[in-house]
């Protein structure tokens, strides 16, 4: 492969997996929001949990002696398990179902300040990372450009998550049900739709998308106290341009975030933030809801 | 009983001088008395574990003091308080001042922090020691000759010292440099100063790409992508929060690391997370003023290891010196003082004058006090190796340099650029 093609692969990559990884992210709050209305800024605390616990299980599991390969059904196991954190909140969170916006801002704020010091408290206040166990699965190499087979599974991993929650939002009759509830939920409620129970199972799946999304990042970063925070920040970024509680809009928010900003880092460095919220604010003068959301009625 | 107005007032303002003159700071205070030390240290966010490494080297330089009598006879306690945004920290000093009444004040860490807190101190009159934090707004110091304020070295010195190690080992070596560096003063001072050097010893060089990347953030393939576009000889880089061990590793599987020179002037903070397994032999790594395995080790770094190991399971970084520098230098100062006053207990300006000026045996190497109360500490760095038994690398034992920091900060009243120009350099 000529040096040239080569430089702009990885560069293409390094802006796909980025995308990947904002996709996880949003996913989770894209769903919530659009079913149930909330901002909840805590799913970068899913995210955050997935990365602690995923590392938690991959030592445990691979220090008993479990081959290498298994790190991904870990992390994947790490994702599922650490899903029960989402019943409870979801819980916590009706207080302000009907409430003002602000108070479903601060009480997810609240907890992602909450599960900062519960991160402490357990994983303490070293980041925590592991090996170069990812590369078991190999790299993919063609002259000057190289990527990790696991990012390309990271990559492939968002595509599969967005194409399910595709098919379960529109060939279910669950799917149906959400659908129903997320347009008109007094509507759905008079139609005997258990709207409780929908939410917390849109919840639970919100969170699940976070805390796998969080598991399958981490043997590519670090796990730390902060990066809740960092990754949610982006996230919105993705929402407001894909359109907020709309999926296909994170796919190609994400997908549009992680490219502008990659060029961007090559082209001109200082305009790596610059670039995305030029995007952003060019999107809220001429498409407020968003490239896929639906204008407001 | 009868108050006129005349004395109702003199006995507020009696009241009122009690609670804003903390009663610690006044002479020949009780022995029996335990001496008060209160810290602020960042416990969350991006600098928590220097934070916490810093905590433990204070709580167990406050354990062995006390062992031996404590400060001048007084036991000591701490009083601890977090290190956060200036404003919140601000207030966090206030109350330690005002109403923990603390003998002195150590900690800080972040220079946006000790820039805001600096004037605070000086108003308050209560003495202040910092761990890592200055008073610079960029290179510039805000706040020269500062009363109550003791403060760290500059932060460009270990930048200096790597620039001046690559410049020694590598020159001839490497044309086309790139960097890597958190998007704020430090970094962009640390390049500028990298930069500075290999124009002023007239190496031969071009900047391919200068990457910017936010404090903490932790996905940075698309700026390893970037870096290996742009095809560098050498890469210089003072990422040093959790985002350092993150690059490396990405660095790693895009290989961007191999055949490239790399130097890392502060990559020390993350030593234990700079696993063999991505991290490569032969880059310049610093370590700042305490580098764990330091084969020269004095006896009381070998103890304060061994004793960090086997309680924490872990292996200190750079924070725990400056932290114990505070600490200790402070304790030599008031027994210094104290022994110059006949045994009393010294007031705020004995200890001052008797900070100025004096050095301690801190954990990594000798550590001192200048007249305008900026510390000068010995600061380690070298090439990193695999072969140690860790899981992570340390320093080639037959390749650690030694600087005081007398050689790379700048003197009093200078300006950092003109300094780089003109100081004479022992490469």
């Amino acid at each position: 492969m000529p040096a040239a093609i080569s430089a702009i692969a990885n560069v293409l990559i390094g802006g796909i997996f980025h995308a990947a990884v904002l996709f996880l992210v949003a996913a989770g709050l894209q769903l919530v929001f659009g079913v149930q209305k909330i901002v909840n800024l805590a799913c970068g605390s899913f995210y955050a949990l997935g990365a602690y616990f995923g590392i938690t299980l991959v030592n445990f599991g691979l220090g008993a002696g479990l081959p290498d390969w298994t790190l991904l059904p870990l992390l994947v196991l790490a994702g599922l398990l650490m899903v029960v954190i989402g019943p409870p909140i979801e819980r916590l969170l009706r207080a302000v179902y009907d409430r003002d916006e602000s108070f479903q801002l601060l009480l997810t704020f609240a907890l992602v300040l909450m599960f900062q010091d519960i991160f402490r408290l357990v994983w303490g206040a070293n980041p925590r990372s592991l090996n170069n166990v990812h590369l078991v699965y190999g790299k993919w190499t063609v002259g000057d450009f190289s990527v990790p087979v696991y990012n390309l599974l990271v990559i492939g991993a968002a595509l599969l998550t967005a194409f399910l929650i595709g098919l379960f939002l529109k060939h279910t009759t669950f799917g149906r049900l959400l659908r129903a509830t997320a347009e008109n939920r007094a509507m759905a409620e008079a139609l005997g739709v258990n709207v409780r129970a929908v939410y917390a199972a849109v919840f639970t799946l919100g969170t699940l998308l976070g805390t796998l999304g969080g598991a399958l990042v981490v043997p590519t970063a670090a796990a730390s106290l902060d990066m809740a925070v960092e990754f949610v920040i982006e996230a919105f970024a993705v929402v407001v341009i894909g359109g907020l509680g709309s999926m296909p809009g994170a796919l190609a928010g994400a997908g549009l975030v992680g490219l502008i900003r990659a060029g961007a880092l090559v082209l001109y460095p200082e305009f790596e933030i610059l670039a995305i919220y030029l995007i952003v604010i060019g999107v809220l003068l001429l498409k407020p809801s968003g490239l896929f959301g639906k204008p407001a009625a | 009983m009868k108050l006129s107005r005349r004395a109702l007032l003199t006995s507020l303002a009696a009241a009122g001088a009690g609670v804003t003159a903390p009663g610690v700071f006044a002479p020949a205070v009780a022995q029996a008395k335990p001496c008060r030390i209160g810290i602020l240290a960042p416990r969350s966010g991006i600098a928590a574990s220097a934070g916490e490494s810093g905590l433990r080297a204070t709580q167990w330089a406050v354990e062995k003091f006390n062992v031996g009598g404590g400060i001048a006879g007084r036991k000591i306690e701490l009083v601890i308080e977090e290190e956060t945004n200036p404003k919140d920290t601000i207030e966090r000093f206030q109350k330690l001042v005002q109403q923990e009444k603390v003998d002195c004040v150590q900690g800080i860490v972040s220079t946006g922090v000790g820039l805001a807190l600096g004037p605070v101190a000086e108003e308050a009159r209560a003495l202040t020691i910092y761990w890592d934090g200055t008073t610079q707004d960029g290179v510039d110091e805000k706040l020269p000759n500062p009363k109550y304020l003791f403060r760290s070295t500059d932060n460009e010195c270990e930048a200096v010292m790597s620039s001046l190690l690559a410049i020694k080992h590598w020159k001839g070596q490497f044309k086309t440099i790139a960097g890597i560096n958190p998007d704020y003063s430090y970094g962009r001072n640390n390049m500028a100063a990298f930069v500075a050097l290999l124009k002023r010893f007239s190496i031969e060089h071009e900047v391919v790409t200068e990457q910017w990347p936010k404090v903490g953030t932790m996905e940075l393939t698309s700026h390893v992508a970037a870096l290996k576009a742009a095809k560098p000889d050498l890469i210089f880089s003072s990422l040093l929060f959790a985002d350092l061990p993150v690059f490396m590793k990405q660095a790693h599987a895009a290989e961007l690391t191999k055949g490239t020179k790399l130097v890392f002037p502060a990559a020390g903070w993350q030593h234990t997370l700079m696993k063999k397994d991505f991290t490569p032999e032969g880059m310049i790594f610093g370590h700042n003023t305490l580098y764990f395995d330091n084969p020269k080790a004095t006896a009381l770094q070998r103890e304060f290891v061994a004793w960090y190991a086997d309680k924490f399971k872990d292996y200190p970084n750079w924070e725990a010196d400056r932290a114990y520098f505070a600490i200790a230098s402070y304790k030599d100062a008031v027994e210094n003082a104290a022994k110059a006053k006949g045994a009393s207990w010294p007031a705020i300006d004995d200890v001052i004058g008797a900070l100025e000026g004096s050095s301690v045996e801190s954990l990594g190497g000798k550590g001192s006090w200048r007249k305008d109360h900026i510390a000068d500490q010995t600061f380690v760095q070298g090439f990193s190796t695999h072969a140690n038994k860790y899981d992570f690398v340390t320093l080639d034992p037959a390749r650690i340099e030694t600087m005081y920091s007398t050689e790379l900060q700048k003197p009093a009243g200078t300006n950092f650029w003109d300094w780089l120009k003109m100081a004479k350099f022992q490469i």
